[in-house]
């Protein structure tokens, strides 16, 4: 077996550059790509994404048709959405909370130790994939769904308002959730309690708020993440109190950069 | 066994020549320390690591060493003094896996990712060329599980890929956190002979383990710690020199007479039925002292005191965790 080993420390690699933040992000997204959950995390992506809106549309477009429906098609073509959220969470939250439940986070750092940079390759390698998943996944349940739409005579064309918004904003939104949830992740370091974290603020808290008594209840419903963000996602809210689709972008992308920079700061500072 | 070992390494140091010049590779750690809350876990340690030798850190269990290699990566952040690599800190280095090679833990990977993928990401982090991921799978033995999740390999297989990681920059500086952790003794060898070979080489090489015995067969010097502080910082001859007390064993049928022969030479005897313990000078001399009498010798054996019987001298009162000796019926220590 082996037993000799041939190293020549003199060696010379001709011709190597010093590595920079592009070799991070490739990097990064080498190990994104090498394991098996990130497949089935956008898998589940896009038939939660697409595969629910063209069911739902599927099922609905005939009630909608008729004089007794008091929603508006447009909220139906991205309905799926709601649910692909689950899969950007779990995506941002894994992303790190893996390393530290491997302990591989001591590899990452080891190779790359400027740590902004560790944790921008990661943003970047997240939201591009995210927002690439959610845009052609928003796109996907759009065409299929607004099929049976128009077989209804209530299609909604491309062009009509906030269609087209809709779609790139199941992008942005899908790659602003993942990062907040990254963020939640770095902070918690741990995966079940940083998924749940996430996904109760997202999903329970969010909609419990709307109870809360009196206008500054009804504005802290508005300003939780998943409530502010997600408008952006649809070109009809079913949800007439959210905030408009920008505004509310704007507020969840500040809520995420917020909890960013903490999670920065701390991720900085700690041992690894 | 130690005294063929501890022959090899005197052939060894008298061919050892030591190649330093300034500016050559090496960690230099000064008063480093680092405390958890109320635990000090590392106390005030100082030592060099020299290129062109394996220098052993050597510990029990809880001493500080995996702490102090964590800071020497950058990993963890002293709460006093600083260690540097190559005359800088790890974290200021353009490429560290060009400069340092370590294996930490070698079980903290991603299960579900190959052990080729895992080196892949490592290798386009730093710039360093794809091929030689296959030339460290190669080198450790691992090429042909290469494309298997690393969660199914054995602990053996997890060792050998960390030892890959270690290698994978071909760095002139190595850390290794007890490489030979759940290796068979075919792989321990394996582990030495790389070691010895990564200094010959005239890399710098750390390797921590808590098994002095080990540590004998490896390291041309020895930085020993306790409980955060370091207790010895020598080269293995002289810690075995200071440390590993011999005697002279002697078997003669005249043993009463010899006895008052050595003490006359101002020696340190001890009797029991034919057999003379004698201390302060080496075998020849006492053959010599006695054969000159014409006193029959059945035996002249050179004992040394085994060097983890010296380990445990240094460390005993530094140890974190011990056992409570079994208690035998009759037995009293
Ligand atoms: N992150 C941490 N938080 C709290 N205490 C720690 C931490 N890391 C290490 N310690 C403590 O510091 C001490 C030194 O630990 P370290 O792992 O460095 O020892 P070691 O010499 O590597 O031991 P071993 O031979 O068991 O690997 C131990 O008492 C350990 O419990
Ligand atoms: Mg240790």
């Amino acid at each position: 077996m082996i037993d000799t080993v041939s190293l020549d420390p003199n060696r010379h690699v001709p011709g190597v550059r010093r590595p920079g933040f592009g070799d991070t992000v490739h990097a990064e997204w080498v190990k994104f790509w090498s394991v098996r959950s990130t497949f089935w995390s956008i898998a589940m992506l896009f038939v939660l994404g697409a595969g629910l809106t063209v069911l739902v549309c599927a099922t609905s477009a005939e009630w909608l048709a008729s004089s007794d429906a008091d929603e508006s098609p447009a909220a139906f073509v991205t309905w799926g959405m709601m649910f692909a959220q689950i899969t950007a969470v779990a995506l941002g939250t894994l992303i790190v909370t893996t390393e530290y439940g491997t302990g591989m986070i001591r590899a990452t750092l080891a190779a790359s130790p400027r740590r902004g940079s560790v944790l921008a390759a990661k943003a970047v390698v997240l939201t591009g994939t995210l927002l690439v998943a959610g845009t052609v996944t928003a796109f996907a349940g759009y065409l299929g769904g607004n099929w049976f739409l128009d077989r209804e005579g209530i299609g909604i064309a491309l062009s009509e308002d906030g269609v087209l918004r809709a779609m790139v904003g199941s992008g942005l939104y899908l790659a602003g959730l993942g990062l907040f949830a990254m963020a939640v992740g770095l902070l918690i370091r741990h995966t079940a309690a940083a998924l749940s974290i996430v996904l109760a603020l997202v999903f329970v808290v969010g909609n419990m708020a709307f109870l809360l008594p009196g206008s500054w209840g009804e504005y802290i419903a508005k300003l939780l993440p998943g409530n502010a963000g997600g408008g952006i996602a649809t070109p009809v809210s079913f949800n007439p109190q959210l905030l408009g689709p920008w505004t509310g972008f704007a507020v969840f992308a500040a809520e995420t950069a917020a909890l960013l920079i903490a999670a920065y700061v701390v991720f900085r500072r700690r041992d690894a | 066994m130690y005294a063929a070992t501890i022959r090899r390494q005197a052939r060894r140091h008298a061919h050892h020549t030591p190649s330093a010049p300034p500016g050559v590779p090496l960690i230099a750690v000064r008063g480093l320390t680092k405390t958890y809350g109320q635990k000090v876990a590392v106390d005030g340690v100082t030592f060099t690591v020299e290129p062109g030798r394996v220098t052993g850190f050597l510990g029990p269990n809880g001493a500080g060493k995996s702490t102090t290699m964590r800071m020497i990566l950058g990993l963890d952040r002293p709460t006093a003094g600083s260690v540097t690599v190559n005359g800088h800190r790890y974290t200021d280095a353009p490429a560290p896996l060009r400069e340092v090679g370590a294996l930490l833990e070698a079980r903290a990977l991603h299960p579900g990712r190959t052990a080729r993928n895992h080196l892949r990401w490592l290798a386009v982090s730093n710039r360093i060329p794809e091929r030689r991921v296959d030339e460290v799978l190669d080198l450790v033995g691992l090429t042909e599980v290469a494309d298997q999740r690393v969660g199914k390999f054995s602990l053996g297989m997890g060792q050998r890929l960390g030892i890959a990681v270690a290698l994978l920059g071909e760095p002139p500086v190595v850390v290794l956190d007890e490489p030979v952790n759940g290796l068979d003794p075919e792989g321990i060898r394996w582990v030495r002979t790389l070691a010895r070979q990564l200094a010959e080489q005239g890399r710098t090489v750390l390797v921590s383990s808590h098994l002095m015995s080990e540590m004998a067969l490896t390291a041309d010097h020895l930085v020993v710690i306790g409980r955060g502080r370091v207790l010895a910082d020598c080269s293995m001859p002289e810690f075995i020199a200071e440390h590993a007390a011999s005697h002279v064993r002697v078997r003669t049928p005249r043993a009463a007479e010899g006895e008052t022969l050595l003490r006359g030479h101002g020696l340190d005897v001890a009797r029991t039925g034919d057999e003379l313990r004698v201390q302060g000078l080496d075998a020849a001399g006492v053959g010599e002292l006695l054969g000159g009498q014409g006193l029959l010798l059945h035996e002249l054996t050179l004992v040394r005191s085994s060097l983890e019987d010296a380990f445990m001298t240094l460390t005993a009162d530094s140890v974190e965790y011990s056992a409570a000796m079994p208690q035998e019926a009759g037995a009293t220590r």
